[in-house]
């Protein structure tokens, strides 16, 4: 068959479907095109709207050409292909096939990137670089630890894989280790933001510089200490100041208590939590609830707590805990712009329970038809394909790869897109 | 295709480079008549427009149509816009991808047509004007996104509205790498090839409604063909979503 012979039927195919696409107007939408049909002549629209519309545009053209260059490097960075990156230069050892590092001498490795990144691997890492390209450079480290300083920029990105672990980077300067005997990832990060996505921590835990991050698979784990842990007002995000005052010296009361109690103290309860939170003291937060109990702290709490509450149930697996935050986030919340959040993190709570993936699925619809392009859209998009190849087979979950690849072709299911969408 | 779209086209069409000379009175120069159907043309005059509000007349001919939007009725306003705006919408919706752009551009082509309706030389070809009205309108709309995604780095924006595209996903899915494929076509290959495939005029139709040759309109209609195959082999994913449906119509 030639390529013509191919390709008319295809055509034919696609008008027939561009054909049907499109419905004559509704007799309300005649008569709202007629009311601003009027209302342009009333208003006598007597250039054409052509000229109308060039004579701005004419004028951007003007000032773009007197200052384009300043308005090409400034305004359109993404305009802009970014160069390719690419190793300049290696220390310690030598680059293998498919990117393997092979270490020379026992000193560890380094390597340097052309636009100033730069990697450290302490002596016996083993990794490779799975990709060197414009859109960045991912790093699977098979064991040991290496030190990145990133070059910040948007343009790319940079993901570390550690075990079962992907560390998502911008640009920052942090270290990881993965020790696979033990089953232990730790990230120390001194500067930037980092997001590591695995198992326990579920989706993207994002660090803030000085925070050190350890997951134990074993002892399914997880901690996240601080720089000087005695000083938890330093990772505490910052409530506005007029509106919080000083935490009692107890630090005792929980927020629900602290609700009941008066009003200033809600936001210091918050802090507290957050704090709590910062520094991997979710126990702290569980019990605070336990003691109040649950179902009036569920009843009580603001958004902000609820949330807190369900990352510290979820990052003790207490998952009816985190589902019941989550639930009562939605229902007392529904509007908040943290809404559909909640509905996404549910799904991952829902993932986690016995006979819950047909649950979960639901979530993950629910989250993607409210936030499209929301924070979660990838992750959704990407459990929502998992979830439909278990429940319905690769063959239905075989579209949801599609536009996932379309949608995000480096995101972090990507690899399991392709296998469905080879597999048809 | 309606066969009464282009009844009446040959003559409205003028030859290419020649200037159509103006049969009909300016609307400007017209007095409002209430009963335009009762004469046979308006009656020149420099009396200042005055609009008359009147229920639409259905049961009117294009062409008393045609002579009461010369002549600058209220009715005639509203008259065409019900008997003509759901073609032009149509037709505009499957160029451009959007329910809300093909609205705006139908008001567009309306200004446009009261502007220009003096110069029909065949009141009974309205509808042929006005569809013609409407490609040139769509040309300019095309030709204006491609400069404006030209000077502001950006590509086109073709997306089908969710709104009005099928609920089946699929198609959906097809509809927007259609409009993505569409938005890399030159203006006048686009149009040629909306004009074919989506309103399944004749090269005939579309050179006349176009003001272009024959010729022409073979040579964009199979460059147009050549790029879109092409652009689909290059898309797997899209060339099997084509190749499932056309299995699933065979079926």
């Amino acid at each position: 068959m030639t390529a013509s012979e191919r390709s008319e039927p295809r055509l034919a195919h696609l008008s027939e479907v561009w054909r049907a696409s499109v419905k004559p107007p509704h007799p309300a939408e005649l008569e709202r095109g007629l009311a601003g049909l009027r209302l342009r002549l009333s208003a006598g629209a007597a250039r054409p709207r052509f000229v109308r519309r060039m004579l701005p545009l004419a004028a951007a053209v003007v000032v773009a050409l007197t200052l384009a260059p300043l308005l090409v490097s400034r305004f359109f960075p993404g305009s802009r292909t970014p160069a390719p990156v690419e190793v300049a230069h290696v220390a310690g050892g030598k680059i293998l096939e498919a990117g393997y590092l092979a270490e020379v001498g026992g000193k560890g490795m380094e390597l340097s990137f052309n636009e100033g990144s730069r990697f450290s691997l302490t002596p016996g890492t083993r990794g490779r670089l799975r990709t060197v390209s414009a859109e960045g450079v991912r790093l699977a480290l098979d064991r040991g630890a290496a030190s990145l300083r990133i070059t910040p920029n948007h343009e790319r990105h940079w993901w570390v894989e550690a075990g079962p672990f992907v560390v998502s980077v911008t640009g920052t300067d942090f270290t990881v280790k993965w020790d696979p005997a033990s089953e232990e990832l730790a990230v120390k990060l001194r500067q930037g933001r980092v997001a590591v996505s695995g198992p326990i921590v579920g989706d993207e835990l994002v660090l803030r510089p000085g925070q050190n991050l350890t997951v134990n698979l074993t002892k399914r784990e997880t901690v996240i200490s601080e720089e000087g842990a005695d000083q938890p007002s330093v990772a505490a995000p910052a409530e506005p100041a007029a509106s919080a005052p000083a935490a009692p010296a107890t630090g005792a009361a929980t927020p629900a208590a602290a609700s009941a109690a008066g009003a200033p103290s809600a936001a210091s309860g918050v802090r507290r939590w957050r704090e709590a939170l910062a520094s991997g003291q979710w126990d702290r937060i569980l019990a605070d609830v336990e003691r109040d109990g649950v179902e009036a702290s569920l009843r009580t709490l603001s958004s902000d707590e609820l949330f807190a509450l369900a990352d510290a149930a979820r990052y003790r697996r207490r998952t009816d805990l985190a589902r019941s935050a989550l639930l009562a986030q939605r229902e007392r919340f529904p509007n908040s712009s943290r809404a559909p959040d909640a509905v996404f993190l549910l799904g991952r709570v829902e993932e986690l329970r016995a006979e819950g993936k047909p649950r979960a699925l639901q979530r993950y619809d629910e989250y993607l038809a409210r936030a499209p392009n929301g924070t979660y859209a990838a992750e959704a998009l990407g459990r929502r394909m998992i979830l439909v190849k278990e429940l319905e087979g690769p063959e239905s979950a075989r579209r949801i790869a599609v536009e996932y690849l379309r949608r995000f072709p480096q995101g972090s299911y990507a690899e399991a897109a392709h296998t469905l969408e080879r597999a048809h | 295709m309606n066969p009464q779209l282009f009844q009446g086209l040959a003559p409205m069409v003028p030859a290419r480079g020649a200037k159509p000379e103006p049969v009909l009175p300016s609307r400007r120069d017209c007095t409002v008549d209430p009963h335009p159907w009762g004469r046979s043309m308006p009656q020149p005059s420099r009396a200042p427009l005055a609009l008359v509000v009147s229920p639409p007349r259905r049961g009117v001919t294009d062409g008393e149509l045609a002579l009461a939007l010369a002549a600058g009725d209220d009715w005639a306003i509203a008259e065409a816009w019900q008997r003509f705006a759901p073609m032009v919408m149509s037709t505009a919706e499957r160029a451009l991808g959007s329910k809300s752009d093909a609205e705006d551009l139908a008001q567009e082509v309306f200004l446009r047509l009261f502007r220009k309706v003096q110069t029909l030389r065949d009141p009974a070809s309205l509808r042929s004007f006005v569809y013609s009205v409407a490609v040139r309108t769509l040309k300019s709309e095309l030709r204006y996104r491609r400069l404006k995604a030209w000077l502001t780095f950006r590509g086109p924006e073709s997306l089908p509205d969710s709104s009005h595209t099928s609920p089946d996903l699929e198609a959906r899915d097809l509809l927007q790498r259609l409009y993505a494929l569409l938005d890399r076509l030159s203006p006048r290959d686009r149009l040629v090839f909306t004009l074919r495939r989506a309103e399944s005029m004749t090269v005939e139709e579309i050179a006349a409604t176009m003001g272009i040759s024959v010729s022409t309109v073979k040579r964009s209609l199979a460059h147009g063909n050549a790029r879109v195959s092409h652009w689909i082999a290059g898309e797997p994913a899209l060339a099997e979503l084509l190749d499932r449906g056309l299995e699933r119509r065979r079926e």
